[in-house]
This record gives structure tokens, C-alpha cells and sequence, in this order.
């Protein structure tokens, strides 16, 4: 595969790092100095240039590539890159690196066309929750004005077997208005047929309501994330998606920032963490606010320096559980030898999402992955489908499966007794080979 | 000028601008004295004194804005002066066809009274007889009302060419409420739509009062009388042309003017959105803290009405509990029973009820449900940082984060307006005592509510049956001061008491 990379720093490194092996890379960045080393460590083209600037992208040969990776520390410049690409070189799948998180969701509402986002901090806010034990819910895909989402779920390696994990789907608890769209165990997929089941360690695909989507997160944590009493130190970017992202696995967050205007900021939009300004160093706040009782605690100060010092501190004053976020990635090492829990740089972290798209797509991003395994359809029913009128239990079970009816304004999440009516609109997740089948039956 | 520049210090403040703007605006106020002119003729009334007034304030409207050089620099300081001075002209122009034609307000405090409780909706009456005075007078009284309901600037803003000087400005000072609500991208179409629904809800409340008076349901409800009470109930003035209030009409009648005050009481900018299906307005904060308190309020009065027999359980004690909470609550000032005459307990929960007022946006004065519900959470957050000192709380309005700034804002204006009703009271306490007049001091604490508030009746001799008319001069002229300000939300007047206003 021929890849286009722009952006040579961390992310970009590490990139080329796990992709050079195999695949032809170009990469592009403004800085001259660190394309010298990339240059002379690995077996890659490089060019200096702005990723932005059209003339650059084509005299980087976007337009033979087959995946372009925008991951520059700049959202701007590798959301144009983006778009640049997908017009430069329609079939190359394009990835953009982003660390605002709305990009992520403009992305997810489809408005912003690429074929995948990273955001650095929701990536390593998500690799947090899954340390913490929280199940890590992804939401791929919304449909329906966000009344059908379709949400990938870790299920944590160590999770013990229960009503819905380990049973036959058959027999296993499932919420209400929730389908299970697909299994992935190993880099395989399996269909959810009655007698598979969900294992601890597989990724599970489900289409649902919000509602139902909570819920699975709810028994794929094992029912434990109530219980969780989590401190964030540092309100950067970093720290407010942690402090969001195990909000809403309905953790109960503090947060505390030693900048007055910036405590203020984060606790403007985060309205459900309690935000502190405080270095939270001091031995009086400590134990006024009863630091020392929380779960866990994540340090995403600026510093590797700062993080460490308080992580250290901390768990003398009894936290159980201390995360780290880190700068330098030499840093890893240190921090582990030190006593931290867990170092986790967001770099490698992003790095490693999009290496992971770019080997497979197909596990990380089922819907997105065009003309090959699977493909989600958004259809409304003809008349004369002749799918009209029987029940859905007496559909026949193939590798396709309707996930979710829209009629009127309504979202049906069907069982076996419901029947599809014209016009309804159908979301359907299907194998791409049977996906013209399906079109033509509906 | 080398020679007085030692004497004189220079003026911060544009005082010609401001009065050229000023008289601009009140030369258009002589347009209004053609609706009591033609109701005028209809009737047979004299006439006259509405000409004169309308020639007499266009005059003095042009000669103002003759006199003095229009600059384009109205900006944030002028705004607090050409508000304040407007609505104190406009109140003088009111009174002028009282002073020319009415007997009972000859006296000019008298007439200036009366205007000013027409202009600021708060609804206190000098007038001991109100059946001798004519049908034209009684109208235009109501029509001082509503022409200061939804605001007499807020209505230039929006039909007068070439005002959009300091718009911003004038709005905020003269709308109800801590932070101005903009229904479209420009102060012109917000001006506009709020005086297109306000216009739209008197209107439905004429034929709504009119449809009863031909129905038979109440014989009473003439015409004349729905005009004038549909003009009075919305901008939650309460001059009614009986005397006895509106204790004479039938129990449907008192329902619906209890429905549409307490509408007049809601923001307007909330009922605009509802009506064009715009967010959850019933999940509205302070909608839901104001039905709260009228809840509240009519429940109390109704338990203590029944536990002191002053009505049997029923329909009545009900409706009479409604009606009063929510006159009351919105500062309207209607009675369907003479309050006066009930318990210590059912008065003291009415004066209580004055100094919560209506909801911000309204018609409606006093202190606003949202004042009430922003310090409520404001001393919450106090009581949180004793406990967590580092704690940083935003304080949120239905999930938008309010500014510190406008925090203290109100927090000042709740300590000005309790420290202005408290010298108000004890100002009229002691008038009262040095007058001989028959005043308690509770009966004078209420007085200075009803007037802060923009209530309108008080207690005692001042209750929604009786008159202002005891009053001594002294007492008259505080209790101009107190609509004035209560009307202005106390800041634009009150800064211009201040050296720091006037300084460069």
C-alpha cells in the first residue's frame, strides 16, 4: 500500500515506526530537521511542505496513494489536508488526526467527509477508562437524528462470566431496544447467530437506542461504574475529555486545576465534574477533600515532571489506583519504576489507533469500511419488497440483520413479532456481498 | 474657557445628546392623546384636554430637540439619563389632561401621582370618586398603563425611524429583568415582535371579556369595560374603572383576568419562543420557581381565608385566593375582594407576595422570580465554599452558566431595592405619624412595597378599595420616587445620584 503521511512529530514517527516494514510511505512536514532523522532511520520519501497547500499533496503523489494520514499537531491543517485528499484522490482512505473532540462529532454527524477521525484525547481518555475498568463505549455511528446509534463496546479481558456475558445470545440478557450487530474475537468476525456468544476480551458491535447503549455499558462494566470515585489533576484538553469521557460512564469525577481561569473554563463545560483550583498538592486540601479515598486518580498536567511528583504523592496519601499521562515517551519507563500504575502517552495511544485502521479497518471501524466486508444501509422499503407483512422471526437469518426500523419519526428496535410496513427506513447491517441482495429484496 | 476652567468640572456625560434624544421621543408621546380624543367623541366627553396635552407635549417635545444639538454619541452612560428623563417627562405629559379636566387631580402632585402610577403599571389612585370622572379620562389612565407595560422606549425602538442610536442600551435599562433576551439579530425586530405579542394577547383578552359580556355571562362587561380592563391586566397596571376594582364582576370574568395576569407575569420572550415552538419552555427555570410561588401563594390564602371564615370552602374561597395571589404576586393590583379587610396573616402573605414580583421579560415589577432564583443558588454556592473552599461552582440558569459580573449585579440590586423598601417604609411611617394620618407602620411598609413593587394598593386606608388621596404631599412625592425607580429597575436612576456618573 502506498501511504501519505503529514506530520513527522510523535504521532507521525510512530506511525512510520509501525508501517514502514510493509507499505510504501511518503511523509510530508514543514520541519526539515525531523524529516532528516525519519529519512535516515527508515526506508521512507519524505518532502518538506505545508500539508494544506494542494501543490504539496500532489507533489507528494496523493493521487496514487491508497491511504493518506493527516496527523500534524494542528486540527486545521489536517482537516484540510482531509479534505484536500478526498478530493485530490477519491479512492484513498483518508484519516485525520484531530484534539478537538467536536471535530470527532461533526465527523460522526457526517459532516465532515472523511473516512476517519482520531482525536488524541478521546483516544486516551478511552485507553484510561478501559485501565479503569470502565468499558470503553465507542460511538461509531449515529443515525435517525441520533435516535439509532451503533456503539462498539470493549469487553474487558477479565470480566466474569454472567447473564449476558458467556451465555447464547439466545438465552443472554440484552436490553431492550438493542440488537447485537457483531462479534469480533481475535480479528474475526462472527455472526451474532442465537448460539454464539459474547466472551470477555472480544469487541462487540450493537445497534441501539441511548438508552440501551447505557445500559451495555452498564453490564459490560459489570455493574461497577457507579461505584467509581475518580480525581483528575490538570484541566488541559486531556484532562477535561478523561474527566467527560468517565462522566459519562457515570464515574463520579473531581477535577482539580491550579489556573483560576481555566478551573473556571472546565467547570463551565463540564457540568457534572466538580472542578477544584488548586495544585492539590497542598497536605490541608488533601485531606479536607478526601483525596486520599478516590479509586484511582489521572495525572494530565503539562509537565511529565509534575505528573510524577503528584502521582507519587498521592498514592502515599492512599490513593489505590494512579494513571499518568506522559510527555516523553522515554518517560513510560520511569514512571513504571517509580510506582506509577499506568504511563500512557497520548501520542503513541493516537498513533497506534491509526495504525491499527490502517492495517484492518474492518475491526476498528465497521461502517466505515467501504467495498469491503460490511457495509451499514440506511434504506427505506419499497412497496412491493417482499419482505412486507412477515414477521421477523420468520426472516431468514443470513449475514445481514436489520438493526433498527425508523417509521414516521419513531425508532423501532424490532423483535420477532414486528413486520415491516412501506416506507419504513431500515438500518441494516449487512456482509458487503449480500448487500445487493438485501437492496434488491427491500 | 480659561477663566472658569477652575470652577467648573467637565461633564462625562452628553447631557445635550441625551436631551435632544429625549425630546424626540416624547414628541411622538403626543400621537397617544388621539386615542382618548376619538373615545372623546364617541361618548360626547370633552375633548379638549387631550388636544392641548398632545399640542402642549409636542412642543415641548420639538422645542427640546431644538434646543439642544443631537450628536450620534448616545452611548451606555447617556442611555441610564434619556431613560430616566423620558420616563419622567412621559409621566408629565400624562398628567397634564388630569391637571386641564379633573377636579379630583387638580392639584398637580396629585395629577403627577397618578400619571406616574399610570406610566410605571403600578395602578395606586388618588382618585376618591372614580364614577364622576369621565369615560375618555378613565381610558386614557388605562392607556398610560399599557402604554408603559411593554415600555414606552422599547415601543419607540421599534416603530420610530432613526433611533437605533445606544438601542442596546435603552432596552436593557428599560426591560424587566438581569440580562436583555434577544428574539432576532437586530434590537429593532426583538422591540417589534414583543410589542406585536403583547398588542396580540390584549387584543385576545378584549374579545375573550367581550365574548363573556354578550354571552350573558356577565352582565357587566360592556365594551367599555373590556377595553379598559384588557389595557390594564397585560401590562399588570390594575386601574380599573369601578370602584370596587373588579369584585363586581362574575366569578368566570375574575378567572380570566387571574389566567392572563398571570400571563402578563411570564417572560414574553419565553411565550414568543413557545409560540413559535422554539426550545422547552416548560422546562424553564424560572417559569417553573414563578408557578411555584403563585401556587404557594394562593394555597396559603386560601387556608388561612377558610381558617379564619372569611369565605366558606368553595369555588370562592378559591378563585379569591387565585386572584389575589396572582394580582399580587404580578404587581397588577386588582382586587376581587377587599383585601384590606382580611386577617393579619392572609395581609402579610399578600405583602409578601409584592416583593417577589413577576418573572424577568414580563410586564410584570417588584424584584422577578429570577432575581430570586439566582440569589437562591448564589448563597447555595456560598454555603458549598465554606465547606469546599477550592471548589469553583458556576452558577447555571436552565444549564447556561451565568456570569460572575451579572451576579453581583443582582445580588447589588436585591440590597438596593430591600435598603430603597425599607426607607420607603419608614419615610411614610413617619409622614404618616407627623400628618396624623391613620397609617400603622405595617400599613406604611405595605404602602412602600405596593409603590417599589409597582403594585398599586396597599393596606389600610391605601387598600384596593381606598385611595392614596390621605397621603400628605411629602409622602406623595417619596412615593413618585419609589414607582420611578421600582418602574427603571432603581439602577438607571440611582446612578445618576452617583459623582462618578457625571465625572469625564
Amino acid at each position: 500500500m502506498r501511504i501519505l503521511v503529514i506530520g513527522a512529530g510523535q504521532v507521525g514517527t510512530t506511525i512510520v515506526e509501525a508501517l514502514h516494514a510493509d507499505h510504501s510511505l511518503v511523509v510530508v512536514d514543514t520541519d526539515p530537521d525531523r524529516l532528516g532523522v525519519l529519512a535516515y532511520r527508515y526506508d521512507i520519501m519524505t518532502l518538506e511542505g505545508n500539508g494544506a497547500s494542494r501543490r504539496v499533496l500532489r507533489e507528494a503523489g496523493i493521487v496514487d496513494c491508497d491511504l493518506v494520514i493527516a496527523c500534524t499537531s494542528r486540527d486545521e491543517v489536517n482537516i484540510v489536508c482531509g479534505i484536500l485528499a478526498e478530493k485530490l484522490a477519491p479512492k484513498a482512505r483518508t484519516i485525520v488526526r484531530t484534539r478537538n473532540v467536536e471535530y470527532l462529532e461533526v465527523w460522526l454527524e457526517r459532516q465532515l467527509d472523511v473516512d476517519f477521525v482520531v482525536s488524541s484525547e478521546l483516544e486516551t481518555a478511552n485507553a484510561i477508562a478501559r485501565v479503569i475498568g470502565l468499558p470503553a463505549a465507542r460511538q461509531t455511528e449515529v443515525f435517525a437524528e441520533g435516535q439509532v446509534l451503533m456503539v462498539e463496546f470493549d469487553v474487558a479481558p477479565g470480566m466474569s462470566v454472567g447473564e449476558t456475558v458467556g451465555r447464547e445470545l439466545r438465552e443472554a440478557v440484552i436490553p431492550p431496544d438493542s440488537k447485537v450487530a457483531s462479534i469480533i474475537r481475535g480479528g474475526r468476525v462472527l455472526v451474532p447467530r442465537g448460539d454464539a456468544s459474547i466472551q470477555p476480551g472480544d469487541r462487540v458491535i450493537v445497534i441501539c437506542s441511548p438508552d440501551a447503549a447505557r445500559a451495555w455499558g452498564h453490564i459490560l462494566s459489570g455493574g461497577r461504574s457507579r461505584a467509581a470515585d475518580v480525581v483528575v489533576f490538570g484541566g488541559g484538553a486531556t484532562g477535561v475529555a478523561v474527566a467527560g469521557v468517565l462522566l459519562e460512564q457515570g464515574a463520579r469525577v473531581r477535577l482539580v486545576e491550579s489556573d483560576a481561569d481555566r478551573a473556571r473554563v472546565v467547570a463551565e463545560e463540564l457540568p457534572g465534574v466538580r472542578v477544584f483550583h488548586a495544585t492539590g498538592l497542598e497536605a490541608d486540601f488533601i485531606e479536607r477533600e478526601r483525596i486520599g479515598g478516590a479509586e484511582a486518580a489521572i495525572f494530565t498536567m503539562r509537565s511529565d515532571e509534575r505528573n510524577l511528583y503528584a502521582a507519587t504523592l498521592l498514592k502515599l496519601r492512599g490513593v489505590r489506583f494512579t494513571i499518568a499521562i506522559v510527555d516523553d515517551p522515554a518517560s513510560v519507563e520511569v514512571f513504571e519504576r517509580a510506582g506509577v500504575d499506568v504511563a500512557v502517552n497520548p501520542r503513541i495511544v493516537t498513533a497506534e489507533e491509526i495504525v491499527r485502521f490502517a492495517h484492518d479497518p474492518r475491526i476498528r471501524q465497521l461502517s466505515m469500511v467501504e467495498g469491503d466486508r460490511f457495509e451499514i444501509l440506511d434504506i427505506v422499503v419499497r412497496a412491493d419488497s417482499e419482505l412486507l407483512g412477515k414477521p421477523f422471526r420468520d426472516l431468514p437469518m443470513t449475514g445481514s440483520l436489520i438493526g433498527a426500523i425508523i417509521r414516521g419519526e419513531q425508532a423501532i428496535f424490532p423483535h420477532g413479532e414486528d413486520m415491516l410496513q412501506p416506507g419504513d427506513r431500515a438500518i441494516i447491517f449487512t456482509e458487503s456481498a449480500r448487500m445487493h441482495q438485501v437492496e434488491r429484496v427491500l | 474657557m480659561p477663566g472658569t476652567a477652575g470652577r467648573r468640572v467637565r461633564l462625562g456625560v452628553d447631557v445635550g445628546g441625551s436631551l435632544n434624544l429625549v425630546g424626540r421621543l416624547v414628541k411622538y408621546l403626543s400621537v397617544a392623546f388621539l386615542f382618548p380624543v376619538a373615545v372623546g367623541l364617541g361618548y360626547g366627553d370633552p375633548v379638549w384636554p387631550f388636544l392641548a396635552a398632545s399640542a402642549i407635549t409636542l412642543a415641548f417635545g420639538l422645542a427640546l430637540e431644538r434646543a439642544t444639538s443631537g450628536g450620534e454619541t448616545i452611548g451606555v452612560r447617556e442611555g441610564f439619563l434619556v431613560v430616566t428623563l423620558t420616563w419622567g417627562l412621559a409621566a408629565l405629559a400624562a398628567s397634564i389632561p388630569y391637571m386641564l379636566d379633573e377636579a379630583q387631580l387638580a392639584n398637580p402632585l396629585d395629577a403627577y401621582f397618578e400619571a406616574m402610577s399610570g406610566m410605571t403599571t403600578t395602578g395606586a389612585s388618588v382618585l376618591v370618586d372614580i364614577p364622576a370622572v369621565d369615560r375618555a379620562m378613565l381610558l386614557w389612565r388605562a392607556l398610560t398603563q399599557w402604554l408603559g407595560g411593554m415600555g414606552i422606549i422599547v415601543l419607540g425602538l421599534a416603530v420610530l425611524p432613526r433611533l437605533r442610536v445606544g438601542g442596546r442600551q435603552l432596552l436593557e435599562s428599560e426591560l424587566p429583568g438581569p440580562e436583555y433576551e434577544p428574539l432576532a439579530t437586530s434590537i429593532r425586530e426583538t422591540a417589534r415582535r414583543l410589542w406585536l405579542l403583547y398588542i396580540g394577547l390584549t387584543a385576545l383578552l378584549f374579545l375573550v371579556l367581550c365574548a363573556l359580556g354578550w354571552t350573558g355571562v356577565d352582565e357587566l362587561m360592556s365594551p367599555y369595560q373590556a377595553i379598559a380592563h384588557a389595557f390594564t391586566t397585560l401590562p399588570t397596571g390594575g386601574f380599573s374603572p369601578q370602584t370596587r376594582s373588579v369584585e363586581p364582576f362574575a366569578g368566570a370574568t375574575q378567572w380570566v383576568l387571574t389566567a392572563f395576569m398571570a400571563l402578563a407575569g411570564t417572560n414574553f420572550a419565553l411565550q414568543y419562543r413557545a409560540l413559535r415552538r422554539r426550545g422547552r419552555p416548560l422546562h424553564d427555570e424560572e417559569l417553573r420557581l414563578y408557578v411555584a410561588f403563585l401556587l404557594i401563594g394562593t394555597l396559603l390564602l386560601f387556608l388561612e381565608l377558610l381558617r379564619a371564615d372569611v369565605f366558606q370552602a368553595g369555588e370562592a374561597a378559591v378563585r379569591h385566593a387565585a386572584f389575589q395571589a396572582v394580582s399580587i404576586m404580578t404587581t397588577t393590583g386588582y382586587a376581587s375582594a377587599d383585601f384590606a379587610q382580611w386577617t393579619g396573616l392572609a395581609t402579610f402573605a399578600l405583602v409578601a407576595l409584592m416583593l417577589i414580583g413577576g418573572s424577568a421579560g414580563s410586564t410584570g415589577g417588584s424584584v422577578k422570580v429570577v432575581r430570586h432564583l439566582l440569589i437562591g443558588k448564589l448563597l447555595l454556592r456560598e454555603l458549598d465554599q465554606t465547606v469546599h473552599r477550592e471548589a469553583v461552582v458556576p452558577v447555571r440558569l436552565n444549564g447556561r452558566v451565568v456570569e460572575e459580573r451579572t451576579l453581583r449585579a443582582i445580588l447589588a440590586f436585591g440590597v438596593i431595592y430591600v435598603g430603597l423598601f425599607i426607607v420607603g417604609a419608614f419615610v411614610l411611617a413617619i409622614e404618616g405619624a407627623r400628618a396624623g394620618l391613620e397609617l400603622t407602620p405595617f400599613e406604611a411598609i405595605a404602602a412602600s412595597a405596593a409603590t417599589l413593587g409597582n403594585v398599586g394598593p396597599a393596606l389600610g386606608f391605601a387598600g384596593p378599595m381606598g385611595s392614596f388621596e390621605p397621603f400628605s404631599p411629602l409622602a406623595k412625592g417619596v412615593m413618585i420616587l419609589l414607582m420611578w425607580a421600582g418602574r427603571l429597575e432603581i439602577i438607571p436612576l440611582a446612578v445618576l445620584f452617583t459623582r462618578r456618573y457625571w465625572r469625564a
